[in-house]
């Protein structure tokens, strides 16, 4: 019984190593030759454009509700505002792929751990031309590989109608971030959720027609 | 000759900014004072239309809002944004209920705060805040309307609002516009209209 046991313990530890360490992959797709050295993601890219979403977050339970703003303020550079519903700022941040400002945030706020999660998920839904690594190729998308740090980025275009609809920030094995986007053109989405996998973190944003 | 044109400029400019805007006499204050705080005190009711702009200096445009806000004597209140989202908060019995389209939940929250957000809420609209001790406030007038502007005087709310200016038409007792500035100096601006005082405002409008 005990040697069964320690049997049984030993390859389950082992199937979840091999599982872990397998690399993160998408389904059905294929590596195609890479002809193309960016990809642009345009739905923040417009600097004429005032980028303003309902925003519902919902963080280990508990729920938060306000505006989103985004403004493309030169070409590397964007500012991001997140108010409640009555207008008062929660945030007011500056940042760009290497710097970051934050220009007003509200002390209930002001914890290391919300500001720098909240940071990368901005910068990364933000940012608008990306380096290609790798092209992969599935029946239904065209997916342009981007080195991030240690992580990498996945975005997902539609080949029927070449819209951006899905962006995955991967570690080398796991899905650390699901962006998704709905839209009804290639530079504006309406509806966009950005799902954490590791930590219980999901931010919907929708459109407001100003 | 350039020195009289000049002159003459800055007196026209100077005389612009005092038709815009100039201080109250202390007479007038107080006159102004007693009228409001009188017709605060027969408030019961309020119902109002209001329009909501958000202004972030690095925006083309404000970001407008619109909805409805209900009040009554002595802590129901319901404050409703029905454009361009449905979202409506409701303080009754010492809870705060939030129908986030359609998504609800309920905050508890003390007596105090109730008290607080109430004095606030009405005050704002009535426009009694005067005599707070959290304010310091100045006296303004222009062609339209008496403009009160608070200033926060505890460090607490310095952090979050700059100034409060409250217009008062000079032909209302209560408050048109609200302009709450924060410290960076970007603003939120909130016009009432159709304001009805006393009007019948049913116990089911507290309910979302």
């Amino acid at each position: 019984m005990q040697k069964w046991m320690t049997r049984f313990l030993l390859i389950s530890l082992l199937s979840l190593f091999f599982f872990s360490c397998k690399s993160y992959q998408i389904e059905n797709a294929k590596k195609r030759e890479n002809g193309v050295a960016t990809f642009d993601n345009r739905y923040f890219s417009n600097p004429e454009t005032d980028y303003v979403y309902k925003a519902h977050i919902e963080v280990y339970g508990n729920q938060l509700s306000g505006i989103f703003i985004a403004k493309r303020m030169n070409d590397t550079l964007h500012r991001v505002v997140f108010t409640t519903d009555f207008g008062n700022k929660l945030l007011d941040f500056e940042l760009s792929e290497n710097d970051f400002k934050v220009n007003y945030i509200m002390e209930d706020l002001n914890r290391k751990i919300i500001v720098n999660t909240l940071r990368d998920d901005f910068r990364l839904l933000l940012k608008t031309r990306h380096t290609v690594t790798d092209v992969f190729e599935n029946e239904d998308y065209v997916i342009y590989k981007s080195a991030d740090k240690k992580r990498f980025n996945y975005f997902f275009e539609s080949k029927k109608d070449n819209r951006l609809m899905k962006l995955v920030n991967a570690s080398k094995s796991k899905e650390k971030i699901i962006f998704g986007f709905e839209s009804k053109n290639s530079i504006f989405a309406e509806h966009i959720a950005i799902q954490h996998k590791n930590i219980k973190l999901k931010i919907e944003l929708n459109q407001i027609s100003n | 000759m350039k020195r009289s044109v000049f002159l003459g400029l800055l007196l026209i400019m100077s005389l612009t900014i005092f038709a815009q805007e100039q201080k109250m006499s202390a007479s007038e204050i107080s006159v102004f004072k007693a009228t409001i705080e009188k017709e605060t005190k027969n408030i019961k009711s309020l119902k109002t239309d209001f329009i909501q702009y958000k202004h972030l200096d690095f925006l083309s445009k404000d970001i407008e809002t619109s909805g409805k806000m209900y009040f009554k004597q002595p802590n129901l209140l319901n404050w409703q944004y029905t454009k361009p989202y449905q979202y409506s908060i409701v303080f009754k019995n010492n809870k705060v209920y939030i129908n986030d389209q359609g998504n609800k939940s309920t905050v508890d929250a003390n007596s105090k705060m109730f008290e607080k957000i109430n004095k606030l809420i009405v005050g704002s609209v009535s426009g009694n805040m005067f005599d707070d001790k959290e304010f310091a406030i100045a006296y303004f007038k222009n062609k339209d309307a008496y403009i009160a502007k608070l200033t926060p005087k505890t460090t607490t709310i310095k952090k979050y609002i700059k100034q409060v200016d409250l217009y008062f038409p000079m032909d209302e007792a209560t408050v048109s516009q609200v302009k709450l500035i924060e410290p960076s100096g970007d603003f939120t601006r909130i016009v009432f209209k159709n304001k009805q005082i006393n009007a019948k405002v049913d116990d089911s409008v507290f309910t979302n």
